[in-house]
Order: C-alpha cells, then structure tokens, then sequence
C-alpha cells in the first residue's frame, strides 16, 4: 500500500482553508515592507540602537578573539629516554676530588635533576677519610656565581673562542720565531696530566722539555722513591722518566719557556729548609695520629695549614679520651687560632720570639745550636719549654711551625730530628706534592715586568697574582707593557682584568682533573654538570694552544681522553685491566699506591749556619698575617655561604680586621664591648709601605705586643668582577661604591703586608698602629665572650680526673629530692620528675637523638656551611648579621674562660666571685666550642607556647616546624633556652636588600637550592629540623631493603660534614645505635638539663690533656664530699 | 534617695542645677572647639598618622624594621602592648569595680576613663596583630572551622588566651560603655538643633526615651555588666601576665606576676586617667564635677597599686635570691647592675618611690604633682615593661646569644603613633561624646551636691524661675527691678534664716568679704550695669552686687594670680575664672573709654 499516513500542523492545512493556503507559501506572516519597518517612528526610541548593536557586536569579535588566544602553557617534557643517572627526586652522587692549590679532598657531589647541590667528604675512599672544610663544601655555590665568565674575552670584549684560540696561537708564532719568552704561573698543579699538557705547551713553544726540578737544587738525588718530587709529575715511575727525558731532544726553536708554580700562600719555607736540612726539598708527610705529643708553632693544621684536611681527622683520632691514648698539644703563637683554641696547652709568643725558643727546646731536648740563640720569654716560662721537651721525649712527638721562614723550619726540623720524630710521625719518603710555590720565581718575574725585562707572553692560570702578590699593584700596571697576556680565569678577578686574553676555566665541577697531592695518592675529579657556560677547559686550551688537540664544543672529552691516555700510557699500562681499574678509580675517585715508610736521614748540621740572618724582624708591634676558615686565601670571597660564616674563634662574619688582646685594647683606648651600635674602633696599621684602616677586634689570646690581620679580603679592587658578595653592600640593598664608582671591597687585601727577604713570602712582619678613634660597624654572632661559669652549659675536665675518678667527679647528675612510700625523703634523678605526660617516644619507633662530642669539636665551621647548603638557609649579609639576625641553623658557640673560672663554665670558688670579673675572658683563655642548634626538646617549651600550632611534636621525637601554619609570633623564639629559633625578619629570596648576598635572589644562585627543603618566606620561624628529609629517605632506604634502620641511614649534614666526628645522629631507641651509646656514655649530658625539657641531644664533657690543679682540685671536692652540700642545693 | 553626711566632702561643687549640669556637659558639644582643640588634634593627627604610615612600612617589608634581633624577638612591640592594655585597665575598674562599690566619685571620671579604656585597648590591640610575621593569617588564632581539617589553635598557648581576653575585655567594655551612653546621647538629641547631629545622635541613642521602665532596664544592664566586667579587670592582665610567666625564661617564669600585673594596670591605668582629667577639667570648666577630692581618691589608687607594685618587685628579687637558682638569680641582678641598669632604675624610681610622696595630703590634693606624678608613673610602668621583657630577654640562658636592644625608628614611630592615634581618638570623643555621665552625675547631684549637703541650694533645683534666668539670656519681662526687689526681698530672709552660708552670705564669710574688698571700695550709688560685659547675665550680676561688687572698676581690680576659687565657686556655672578674665579685661576697656 503506497504511504497513508499524512501529518498536518493543523485543522487549517487539513482543511486546506484559503487562508492557510495564502499564508503557506509566505516566509512572513505579515508583510511589511523595509521602508515601513526603517520609517517606524518608534524604531528610533527602541533600547538597543544601532550603535549599541556595533558595540555588541564589536565586544562579541574581541572576545571571541581574545577567547580564541591561548594562553601560556608551561610544559614539563618528559625524557624519551631518561637518562641512566638522572632520576627526578632521586639525588645521584659523584665521586670527585677537590684541590684549588691550597686544600685537597676526596668529596662527593650530589646532584639533583642534573645540578650539583652539594658537596661532602668521601668517608670510603682516599686519605682524607671525609674531612672536609667550610671552603670546600661551600664551593659548590661558586659554580653558580653570577660572575663567572661566560665566554672569552680580548681587551675586555667578548669574543669566540676560537677567535680568541687563532690569535693566541698567532702570537705564540711570533713569540717563537722570534726567539720570545713564554712564562706560565700556575698555582701548584699537583696533577700529573696537567704537568703534562703543560709540557705540550712547553714543547710547542721550546721545540723541546727540560725536566726541572721544583726548586732551586736537588741535584743530590739517590733514588729514594721519594725523591722523585721534581716537576715532571706528568710520569709516574723512573722508567717514565727516561721517556721524559728522551722527548728533551727535539728542534729547539730558540723561544724560551718557564712554568712558575706560586701559590698566594707559601709553604716554601719548609721545601727550603728540608733541603738544606736533609737535601731533599720536599714538604713531608705529617702523621697527627701517631703523635702523642704535638708542639705547634702557631701552625693551625686543624683549619688552613697544609692538608688540613688530612691532619684534621688524625688529630680528633687522639682526642678521644675513651680511645688507647690522648695526644698532649702544645700550641705556642701569636694569634688564637682554631688549633690553638683545641690545645692543652696554649702559650703566647711574639713571632720574633718564635726562633729564640724554638733554639731552648733543641736544647733541652739535648741537641746544640750555632748562629741562633735560645731566649725564653718571660710569658712562656723555662718550665713550659721544660715541660714540652719531656713530653716530646717521650716519643712519637711531633714540632711543627706555620714560619714560612727557613731558619726557623730548619729548627724545627733539628726538634723533630732530635726526638726521633722522622721514623714515626714524619715521612720524608712520601712528600706532598702540593704546595711547591716558587717564591723566588715568582718574585724574580714580579720585577722583570716591573722592569720592563719581562716576557713577551705570560699565562696566567688558577693563580691571580695582581691580587695576591705583595706588589701586584704595581704588576697590574705593568702588565699592559707585555705583548701576550692571558688569563685562565674563571671570573674577571684583578689579573683577568689586566690581561689582554681570559680565556674562562671550567669550574672545578664542570672538568676533569687529576691530582697525586703525596707521592703515593692519586686522584680523578669529574664533572658532576655539563660546563653551564662557553667556557673551555684551561688544560685543554693548553693543548690547542700547543697544537696537539682540537676544540670539541661544549662536550668536549679532549681532556678527558689526554688524561685517560696518560694513565694508560704512563702509571698503569701494566695493570692487568685498565679498564677495569680505571672505572674503579673513577668511581672511587682515587688510586694508592704503597707509601714508602719513613726513614730517619742525617741531619745537616751545618744548615742553619746559611740562614740563621734571615730570622724575622722583631718590632714593638708585630703581625701576623693569617687565614680564616672560611675565606683563606679569598679565591671564595665572592661566595656568601663563606663571607656569612662566622669566624670560628671572633665570630665576626663579612670582614677582616685587627685582631688585639682586650686587656691591651683596653690601655690603649679601643672599644672592646662590640655590639650591634657599638662598633670597633678603626685603627691605621702600617706594615712597610703599607698603611690600611681597619677596626681593630678584641680576640683574648691575641698575645700581647702582636696583632693578627686575615689575609683573603679586599678582593674585587680594580674593578675586578668576582661576584656580588665580596663588595661592601648598603643598608637597603646596592653596592656601596668609591669615589669612582667602582663597588668597594670587604676588608683590605692584607697580601700587601707580605715580606718578601729571604726568598720566601714572610708572613709576619713589624708593624706601627695608630688609633683613629672612628667608630666601625662590626658584623659579629656572639657578643658575649664567657659563659659565666655556667657548669649546666659547658662542662670540662682533665684527663687524670677523667680517667681515675667517678663520673660524679666531672659530669655530676642531677638530682631532686622526692618523698618515696616510706615518707623519707630520698635523691632521685631528675629523669623521674615531670610536670607533663611524657610524649611516647621511648621505645616506641624511632627517637632520632644526637651526640655532640665537645673534646672533638674543633669548631671549624663545616658543619654550619653544610648546614647551609643543605637546608637553603638564607645568607643575610653584614647589616643584618650585625643586627643579630644570622639565620644559621646550626651556630658554634665559643666561650672563653674568665680568671674566676678555673676552666670554662667551672668557677674557681663558689663563693667569691663578681658577675663583673665572670663577663671578662681572661688574656689568654681556655676555649671551649659548643655547636648549639634545635634540641628537639621532648618538653619543648617553643611547642606549648605557639598559639596556632606551628611547631609540633613528632612520634619520632622530633620538634618539627610547620611552616606554612606558622603566623610568626616569635614565643616559641622567646622561649626556646638554646635560642636556636631564627625568624624570617625579610622575605630573604626576594627583598631588594639582600640582592646582592642572597644566593637564592638570582636565577643562577638559585639553582644551589635544595629540592628537598623549602624556600621560607617572610615572617615564618624556621630551625634546625634534624635533616628531616635526610631522615625520611634514610628510612626509606631502609624500608626498600627490607631491614631496620641502622647507623648509617640517616645522617644529618652537619654530622656528616664533621670532619672530627663529633656529632654523631640516629635512633636513640635502637639500643645498638651509636648515638645511643653515645648518649649513655658516663661523659654525656644535657646541656640544660635542669630545666627539664628534656632534649634529644647530649653534649660530651671536653676532656682536656692538661695539668689544672685549681680544675682538678674542684672536681674530687664534689667526688669525696658525696655531693651532698651540692646535691642539697640542687634540691632547691 | 541615697543620703550622704553632710561630713563627707561634697563631689559636685557650687550650686548646679540638673540643668546646668547638662549644660557644662553638653557645651563642648554643641558650642564650636576652641582653638586649642584643634591644635591639639592636628598635633595627635599627624603623629597619628606618621604612626600609621610606619606600621604600613612595616607590614610592607617585614618585622626586621624593627629593631629585634634573634635573641630579642620582642621588645618595644609587646612592651607597647603590655602599657596599652595596663592602661586600658583603669577605666573597667572605675566603672564596675566602683560601681559595685558604690563609688559615687566614679561618676565624674568613668565616662572619659571607659572611653581611655577602650582606645588605649584599641591601640594594645594593635600590637599583637602588627607584631606577627604573616598578619594576613592573623585570623588563625581563632577557633574557626578551617579547610585543614580538625586544625584547631593551640589552646595550651597563653597568647590564644591572650585572644580570648582582650577580646571579651574590648568587647565587654565597649558594650558597658556604651549603654551608659545612651541615655546622655538622647540628651544630646534632644537639645541638637542641627538635623544631621540630631539624625546621628537620635540613631546612637537607640531612640531613648528616659521612661522610667528604661531606666530601670539601664540599672540593671548596667549592674549585670559591672558583674560581668569585675572578673574581665583581673582576668585580662593575669592572662597577658601568663605570656610570660608561663615560659621557662628565667625572669618571666614567675607565679607572682598575675596579682602583680593587674596591680600594675591599675596602676598606670590611674595615672593616665589623671593626666587625662587634669587636662579636660580645665579645657571644659568641668572644675566642679572633678574636682581635688576626685584626684585625690584617684591618688589614693595610686598610692595602694604603687605599694603593690613595689612590693612585688622586692618579693621577686628576694625570691630570685631565695630560689639558689642561677639563671633566676642572675636574671634580676642583671636586670639592676647589668647594662639596662638605667631601665631598671627609672622603673624603681617611677613606680616604687614617686607613689610614695602621696602620702602627703599637701601633694596628692596638689594638681600640679599630681600631674606630674602621673607622668611619671606612666613613664615607668612602660620601663617595668621593657625591663620584664627587654632586659630578660637579652641575657637569659646561653650567654652566646645574649644581646641587646636597639629600637629602630620604625619602633619609635610606631609607639609615638600609638599615642597620637589615642589623642585624636579621645580629642574626638571629647568633641562628640558627653565626656560625663551627666544622667549618672545627676543622680548623685542632690546626695552629694555641695549645695545641697549645705543646704542652701533653692528648692525645687530645676525652678521656672532659675531654669529660665539660667536659660535666657536678657528676657524683657524680668526687668532690673524685679531682680533687684526679689534681690532685697532674699537678702531680707537670710538673718531670718539664721544660718551660716559661707558663700552666698558675704558679711559672714571673710575669705570671700576680703576678696570683695581688695577689689576696692564703692557705694551703691554708683553701680554700673554689669550686664554690659560679655556673658554677665541678671542673675550673676545680681549675685555679685549681693557680695558687694558693683562696679565695673571692682571688676577691673580682679587679681587674675590670686585665688579665686571661692569666687568662681560662688558665682557657679557663669563665674568660672575664664569668664572673670574676659569681664575684667572689658571692664578695664570701658574705664579707660570713659576716662577719654
């Protein structure tokens, strides 16, 4: 059936009315023509005219448009294929070496995401066993210093490096063919491949090498495997030698070449003096372990004398009073130096004293001395010397002194020889092979470009003698006069600026390196981060410029393969695997080989009789020109992690100054109660030529008739650029500049005080002072120099009290009196009472704890750097510092001893004393240094006190610091009894008054920031927080093995950076941990444990090697008496 | 009534009516500022606003404006807070404490001391909220539902107590006050003759209209209050004495200080009630309502809180010894020979000995030091609180970290602006706001009147005829003669009478006869129409020719140093000492015109 079915819309087209049929076909209903709509009168007065029609019409297009715009998008690619190594979240580490010509050290680096963060000791491998100092962990935020040169530059433009390459080369042509001179300064390479692309550059140059010795003459050489010390490092055993020997024939091109080692800080004194000594003109290898008695002549090996960080570890070995034997230190200088500040026994000596006594201690210890005759000064005493003499007779002694100057080394090696010392604590046969400045070359080059006599090309690489030489103000205008100069600088420091080419280093950790710091060690240092920069590495330029490599851009493995070819070619082409052996090498990042044992050789009498004139000048004034901790020579000056680092004995942060004994201060009319307002007073102090202004700052210990100056400051003169922080800043932000313009320096360059007689840079000299009575803003953490006898702070002891007595002798507990279920009344310790329920921590998961041993604490200040770096704690700069307002998590408390205290924090007599006399550090002091940071208190007073509850207790016993619901009250500040809260005064990362200090400010500082750690802002409290995060992944480590958490686990970074292993972290429930056995050793208490918040870090009484009758005589009183007058008042 | 012997020194001096009482009251109101007020309120305005402008740099750049350190993380902030709010103490206490005391004296002071209360805790209040690093999540402190969770505030925290009690003490108080308020603000309404004050007080006067079940409601609000706000007076400065003694710094950690801080709030609290009344009576001629007997009960506060005080700092040194514990001994005496030594030293001279001299009845009824008195007090109850919380601070546990205390001038700046905030607060009050409670003054006007506890106030106070006199200033239906046989026709009665009047009675008071006649001799014959000067109304006029003063040349003779309080008391509300200067001075002019 065809379709039926119809639809309509309505009766009507059902109908098929006439209406609907007229209306179907009509698309409007009504008809009205356009010119009756447009004539509408009523049109005019409807709402939306037609301008208003344009308007929606224009706005719907604009919208519609700008809806159409997309905005932004920040995308997170994904690798393809991720990298083996790089994990995001996850932190990789590298095995690396450290050596910037002053210390060396075998580091690990971590990095995240590709950026190294971090740096600490390698505790496996190599002989530094982990030691670190402030300057080598600060040193990975020198990779992102804004200054760093990001390319080559030619009369201070920028160009290419290979522009800078072809001229270079160009110039070298001429030179040769002229018959020119070349002169390299380097600082000590100590790296076999860099002596060795050093000798392409030489060769290229010369047509030929001529093995040289380091020094003036070793013509003597037996063949002692030690003796091999001469320049030629580049080879490793005679029969590489030979080869050396052979490539010295060749075309001579009639140029000549000279490569001059010269470090800023000399040690040449000591080459010379062994050499005269016993022929061999070496720096030995010192052993502080095997010491059982050290007499330092003024020689701080626990901070910047040679490898300290070798010497660090060896000596904090025989600091422990638990261990087989206690080493007896004896420290006789001029400044009050970290070391000095360890010592049993510190003496004061004027550097001119120094030979005079050094003579009385070669004759008590029997031996006789021509041309140099022994005076004792009155301070010291004939009974010291006697003293000393004893100990070290007794064996296994050990005389060392920082005197650059030989006659004084040569005496030092007759004591050394005459107590035996060269069989057991110094080994001649296994020499440094790092610090071999050649002072007299360098001295002798100084003035020919001074005279005009100079070289017609001078490389300059890792050393910056405009700054550091004594004339280098002179040698920077000199400069200019020679043809070819070229830096290798990695910032334009003020002999980059002087030079017609820089050619930019990598950083240390963008490069490969090898370095054999001792004979017998050998090293690899790898880049952690592809070179951030167009810079090229300086060795590899040494090969281009010789013509035997080619650039390969910014992946370039030329000098890798030149030193993986050198290893193969030359020290273990025999190994039955290279390849093997070198992967392991790089992944434990060094190589020894057996050390030569050491041997006793004949000691040359006669050898003083040459220098016995060139002893140091005495002067009503002296003084002594030392190194920080944390800015030594000032290469890091630029770095703020150092600057802000408080100097471990003044505390003063972001200068440099005078440092004077109060009690002559006080004489002499100089403020010694230094305080934010109150500033010291400048003083003008003129050394030869040289007059400096600087304040002048009380350092008790400072031996009278001396003052100290810390060279490493002034940096950045001449409009060198190395870095915002090493100038002066203004209040609100900003450099502060000279009449020039030019920003101003931090401190004055006290390199400029060297003494050059002799041919050995002298680092003491006679100096005038005068008083300017000009008031000068210092910059210092610690206002308060004593402890006030406060036993319950710091508690210390003697050996022989220590190791005869009971613990109530030294480390007395604490009682309260309790009535017990008879009514008597009984002594209970204090462990017993609480005001509160007790947080369920013990024996309940973890308790993370921490001991802090304070007879190995040598306050260096690493902890606090790495701290630092770890947690991205802000650096705050000198006005803020001076306010009282470092942000340092972790800070070293030092306290001196007053002359009522028989020892720090021990009054000689309970009943008579003034608070007065208690404020005033005695002249020469007994020191004690306490790292003091959050406690984490189990009663913490901080957390009762938050009215929002930022800060809270955890179930692991940690006081942990909420952030972002903090609302910055400052109670928990107020009322926290370590004072160890620091507030967000500012908003540090972004407060224009810290642009130019804080690294996290710039985009390139900011990538030293720890991912792990949050960035505070303004107005919040922060605190140490136990490493929170090192504790969370060491638990998961051990939760992905599948075990228990064990020692090791979990670290915090200033246990970790420790180089003493003082600060001992872990599960204080894990009655197997160490810090458990730490905490319950009988020398263990809580500083403050009075108060009764009951903390989770003890402090281990210092035991101190040293005869203190008044000390000793204290603690059996309360031994015998039974405490019970003592106890009795503690009840109260 | 409440009945009053006649023994006890009157609290309202000369003879005020009801209506003259709202006229002294309302006449700042109303009547335009002097130039003084403007002066001062200028001064207050921009130290007021340079304050403002310091704490808007403040919060812009952070707490390190100030001059806090790591070890000092308050100072002058909470210092500033502690004063405030022990200053805010005063006016609670006179209010409810008195009022349950029935203290009628309360009566002239409470309005002006509440209204100190409670811009000084204004002005407290701000301390804690600026003081904080992150002052956006100030509302943190509170117990509010939030998207952390059950996150609640710390409620073991005295400062979360210190939210709690400053809290209910500003509201508690601003509510007292304002219900005394009322009935004064309809006053004000009602006699408002400009439509927009008359639109603005009718509104703060919640339409009151004084029927007697109103006023019954008002006692008994106003009792409720007192009893609510009695427990407040102690509990606010033992709770902010808690942010201290509940830590474990050795010199805060001390049971004494509740008891002690709340005697120091009164303390201070009374003192700057006296610097503030001592001001404002003679600004406003408001000499009768507070007069020395008023500032000497005030002294006597004083004296009794400054004795606490003093014994409580003795009590805390001896305990400190006492206790054998070395922070807690050290502490105090770092706090007297350490280098705060001076801070110490002012408190002790300010608060223990200068409390002292009251009780000598020659200087606690002298105004001169009683105003200095009170400054000085002022002064050191901010010591005492800079000295509990600076100088414990600065040297507690550690002596590493001991340090010291610098303002900066953001500090200062802010602690002045504080000051000039309050000034212009209390100078606008002053201009808007019935500074006494004239209904409450009323009250007591008939028990404690002088001319009532004497008697020789006329009966019925508020008569037609006085109202109107008082009220108008010529009205021409009362001629000079009438006066003057209503005059005689008094003058008449008085021996009937047969009773001693010192004041209207000039024959019988000599202190007054001698007055009237150092002004030199006249007769009757030739008296002047005194009402030609300024302000000299028939009733005054006819007052002065009753003692005897009848011309213009007595009136020049007016010995503007000599003391004339008996005087002024005398001829009451239009005789006050400002107007005998105007009148003496345009009487001299009319002498020398008539000369010419």
């Amino acid at each position: 059936m065809a379709m039926s079915k119809k639809y309509w819309k309505g009766l009507e087209e059902l109908n098929q009315t006439p209406e609907f049929i007229e209306n179907r076909d009509q698309e409007f209903s009504q008809d009205i023509s356009i010119d009756e709509f447009l004539a509408d009168e009523k049109l005019s007065e409807s709402s939306t005219p037609r301008r208003d029609f344009l308007k929606f019409l224009g706005f719907s297009v604009a919208a519609a448009t700008i809806a159409a715009c997309e905005a932004p998008v920040t995308k997170a690619i994904p690798y393809v294929n991720k990298p083996v190594d790089v994990t995001p979240g996850v932190a990789t580490w590298y095995a690396s070496t450290y050596y910037d010509g002053n210390s060396y050290a075998n580091i690990l680096v971590k990095t995240r995401e590709g950026r190294p963060i971090y740096i600490k000791g390698n505790k496996d491998f190599g002989f530094t066993n982990g030691n670190v100092t402030p300057q080598i962990i600060a040193s990975v935020l020198s990779l992102y210093n804004e200054a760093r040169l990001q390319y080559a530059f030619k009369d201070g433009q920028g160009v290419s490096t290979a522009d800078a390459d072809s001229e270079i080369i160009a110039e070298l042509n001429k030179i040769k063919s002229k018959g020119g001179k070349v002169v390299l300064v380097s600082n000590t390479l100590a790296s076999p491949s860099s002596y060795k692309a050093v000798e392409e550059l030489e060769r290229s140059v010369t047509g030929r090498v001529v093995p040289k010795s380091t020094s003036v003459v070793t013509e003597d050489e037996n063949g002692v495997i030690g003796k091999v010390v001469d320049k030629v490092k580049g080879v490793f055993n005679k029969e590489e030698l030979a080869v050396a020997a052979a490539v010295t024939s060749g075309s001579a091109t009639g140029a000549q070449f000279e490569h001059i080692q010269y470090d800023s800080v000399s040690y040449a004194g000591i080459r010379k003096a062994n050499e005269l000594s016993f022929g061999k003109s070496v720096i030995p290898d010192y052993d502080f372990s095997k010491a059982k008695t050290i007499v330092s002549f003024g020689a701080d090996f626990l901070s910047t004398w040679l490898m300290s960080t070798q010497y660090t570890g060896q000596y904090a070995k025989r600091r422990n009073p638990d261990g087989d034997w206690m080493n007896k230190h004896y420290q006789i200088e001029s400044n009050m130096s970290i070391t000095g500040s360890n010592a049993d026994v510190r003496l004061m000596i004027k550097p001119s004293e120094e030979a005079g006594l050094l003579a009385a201690l070669v004759k008590d210890l029997g031996g006789s001395i021509n041309g140099v005759s022994s005076s004792i000064p009155e301070r010291i005493g004939a009974d010291n010397v006697r003293k000393m003499a004893k100990d070290l007779m007794k064996g296994n002694g050990l005389v060392v002194s920082a005197s650059n100057n030989v006659a004084i080394q040569v005496l030092v090696n007759k004591a050394n020889h005459l107590i035996g010392a060269y069989n057991t604590t110094i080994n001649l046969n296994n020499p440094v092979q790092m610090f071999a400045s050649e002072d007299d070359k360098m001295m002798k080059l100084v003035a020919d470009v001074l005279a005009g006599k100079g070289p017609d090309a001078v490389f300059f690489y890792g050393v910056n003698p405009v700054y550091s030489a004594p004339n280098g103000v002179a040698l920077a205008d000199a400069l200019g006069n020679t043809t070819l100069t070229v830096s290798l600088s990695g910032v334009m420091d003020e002999t980059a600026t002087k030079c017609k080419f820089v050619v930019p280093d990598h950083h240390a950790l963008e490069s490969w390196n090898d370095f054999s710091p001792k004979a017998n060690e050998y090293s690899l240092a790898q880049p952690t981060i592809r070179p951030l920069y167009d810079t090229v590495s300086a060795l590899e330029s040494f090969l281009v410029w010789s013509g035997k490599a080619e650039r390969d851009g910014k992946d370039s493995k030329v000098y890798f393969n030149y030193i993986k070819e050198n290893w193969t070619n030359t020290g273990f082409a025999d190994a039955s695997n290279f390849d093997t052996f070198w992967n392991t090498t790089i992944h434990n990042s060094v190589f020894s080989k057996t050390m030569a044992s050491p041997s006793s050789p004949s000691f040359n009498d006669g050898a003083l009789s040459k220098v016995a004139k060139q002893l140091p000048e005495a002067g009503e004034l002296e003084v002594v020109l030392y190194q920080k901790a944390a800015i030594g020579r000032g290469d890091q000056a630029a770095n703020p992690w150092l600057q802000e680092t408080p100097d471990p004995i003044t505390k003063v942060t972001w200068d440099n100054y005078i440092t004077m004994n109060p009690t002559i201060m006080k004489d002499q009319g100089y403020n010694e109660h230094i305080d934010q307002e109150h500033g010291c007073t400048l003083a003008s102090i003129t050394v030869g030529d040289v007059t400096y202004e600087l304040p002048v700052y009380p350092s008790p210990g400072q031996a009278p008739g001396t003052v100290g100056i810390a060279l490493g400051y002034g940096r950045g003169e001449g409009n060198a650029n190395i870095g915002k922080a090493a100038f002066q800043t203004k209040e609100y932000g900003g450099l502060v500049t000279d009449e020039n313009g030019n920003p101003k320096p931090i401190g004055k360059n006290a390199f400029r005080m060297i003494q050059t007689a002799g041919g050995t840079m002298e680092y003491t000299a006679a100096a005038t002072i005068e008083n300017k009575n000009i008031n000068y803003p210092i910059a210092t953490t610690q206002i308060h120099r004593t402890v006030m006898a406060r036993n319950s702070i710091v508690r210390e002891t003697t050996l022989d009290t220590y190791l005869n007595h009971s613990k109530d002798a030294y480390n007395p507990a604490w009682t309260l009196q309790k009535i017990d279920e008879h009514g008597h009344h009984v002594e209970a310790p204090l462990a017993e009472f609480d005001l509160w329920d007790a947080h369920p921590v013990e024996n309940v998961g973890h308790r993370w704890g921490m001991t802090i041993d304070l007879s190995s604490c040598i306050g260096c200040g690493s902890c606090l750097v790495a701290c630092q770096a770890e947690n991205n704690v802000p650096v705050v700069g000198k006005d803020e510092v001076r306010r009282g307002r470092e942000m340092h998590w972790i800070r070293i408390d030092r306290y001196y001893a007053s002359n009522d205290e028989a020892t720090v924090g021990q009054r000689k007599d309970k009943d008579n004393f003034t608070y007065k006399e208690l404020e005033i550090a005695a002249e020469n002091p007994k020191v004690v240094h306490q790292p003091m940071m959050c406690h984490h208190c189990n009663h913490a007073p901080c957390e009762t006190v938050c009215p929002v509850s930022a800060t809270t207790h955890s179930n692991e016993g940690l006081n942990q610091m909420v952030y972002n619901r903090c609302i910055g009250t400052r109670y928990c500040a107020n009322n926290c009894p370590y004072k160890v809260r620091r507030f967000n005064w500012f908003n540090y990362p972004s407060y224009k008054k810290f642009g130019e200090v804080n690294p996290a400010q710039d985009d390139l500082g900011r990538m030293v920031l720890n991912p792990d750690v949050t960035v505070r802002t303004r107005g919040v409290m922060e605190k140490c927080s136990f490493c929170v995060q090192r504790i969370q992944d060491g638990k998961l480590t051990a939760k992905k093995d599948g075990r228990p958490v064990v020692d090791g686990d979990v670290t915090t970074a200033c246990g970790d950076a420790c180089p003493t292993n003082a600060i001992i972290v872990g599960d204080w429930n894990d009655v197997n941990s160490n810090v458990r056995k730490s905490a319950d050793n009988k020398r263990s208490y809580q500083a403050l444990e009075e108060i009764g918040v009951k903390p989770n870090m003890w402090y281990k009484v210092k035991v101190r090697n040293e005869e203190n009758d008044i000390l000793a005589g204290i603690q059996l009183a309360k031994e015998h008496a039974g405490d019970h007058a003592e106890k009795e008042e503690k009840s109260h | 009534m409440h009945k009053e012997a006649t023994i006890r020194e009157p609290l309202v001096l000369g003879h005020k009516t009801y209506h003259q009482v709202t006229e002294d009251v309302c006449k700042p109101i109303e009547g335009k500022a002097p130039k003084t007020w403007y002066i001062l309120f200028a001064i207050a305005a921009i130290i007021g606003v340079y304050g403002v402008g310091c704490i808007l740099y403040l919060l812009g750049t952070g707490i390190g404006t100030w001059g806090l350190n790591k070890t000092i993380n308050w100072a002058w902030d909470i210092t500033n807070f502690v004063w405030w709010v022990g200053i805010g103490h005063a006016g609670t206490l006179i209010s409810a404490v008195l009022l349950l005391f029935r203290q009628k004296w309360r009566m002239a002071i409470n309005r002006s001391a509440e209204a100190m209360t409670i811009f000084a805790v204004f002005m407290a209040g701000l301390f804690p909220l600026i003081h904080m690093g992150r002052i956006w999540v100030a509302y943190w402190v509170m117990p509010l539902p939030n998207q952390f969770g059950s996150l609640w505030p710390n409620f073991n925290s005295p400062l979360l107590w210190d939210v709690f009690a400053i809290s209910t003490y500003l509201s508690v108080s601003l509510v007292f006050w304002y219900i005394g308020l009322i009935p004064d603000f309809a006053t004000i309404r009602d006699r408002a003759k400009k439509p927009v004050a008359k639109k603005i007080y009718s509104m703060l006067s919640f339409g009151w209209s004084g029927r007697a079940k109103q006023w019954s409601r008002f006692e008994m609000v106003s009792l409720v209050l007192a009893g609510l706000a009695t427990p407040l007076v102690f509990s606010v400065h033992s709770i902010v004495s808690f942010d201290f003694a509940t830590s474990v710094i050795p010199g805060w950690h001390t049971t004494i200080f509740p008891p002690y801080f709340v005697a120091g709030a009164v303390f201070s609290g009374f003192a700057m009630v006296q610097t503030l009344m001592l001001v404002m009576r003679k600004a406003y001629n408001l000499e009768a309502y507070i007069h020395t007997k008023h500032i000497e009960y005030m002294n006597i506060v004083i004296m009794a809180t400054g004795s606490i005080v003093g014994t409580a700092y003795i009590t805390e040194l001896f305990i400190s010894w006492y206790s054998g514990v070395e922070y807690e001994a050290y502490a105090f005496i770092n706090r007297a020979t350490g280098p705060y030594w001076w801070a110490y030293w002012a408190m002790m001279t300010c608060n223990v000995v200068s409390p002292q001299l009251m009780w000598f009845k020659k200087l606690r009824t002298s105004l001169t030091f009683t105003f200095i008195i009170a400054i000085v007090v002022n002064i050191g109850m901010w010591f005492e609180r800079f000295v509990i919380i600076g100088t414990t601070l600065h040297r507690d546990y550690l002596p590493s970290s001991w340090s010291m205390f610098y303002p900066t001038h953001i500090d200062i700046g802010i602690f002045v602006g504080t000051i000039g905030l309050f000034f212009v607060f209390f100078l606008l009050f002053t201009r808007y706001f019935p500074v006494l409670a004239l209904n409450e003054v009323k009250t007591i006007l008939k028990s404690s009147g002088q001319s009532y506890k004497d008697g020789t106030a006329k009966t019925p106070a508020f008569s037609i005829e006085e109202q109107h006199l008082a009220d108008v200033k010529v009205k021409p239906s009362i001629t000079k003669e009438t006066i003057a046989s209503a005059v005689q026709e008094e003058t008449k009665t008085v021996p009937v009478q047969k009773k001693v009047d010192p004041i209207t009675d000039p024959v019988i008071d000599p202190a007054l006869a001698k007055i009237v006649t150092s002004l030199g001799s006249t007769d009757a014959t030739k008296k002047d129409d005194l009402k030609e000067l300024t302000g000299l109304d028939a009733i005054t006029e006819d007052k002065l020719n009753k003692i005897g003063i009848l011309t213009f040349s007595q009136i020049a003779n007016i010995d503007p140093t000599a003391d004339l309080a008996l005087l002024t008391a005398y001829l009451g509300n239009a005789g006050s000492q400002a107007n005998l200067l105007v009148w003496k001075m345009e009487a001299e002019e009319k002498l020398k015109n008539d000369n010419n």
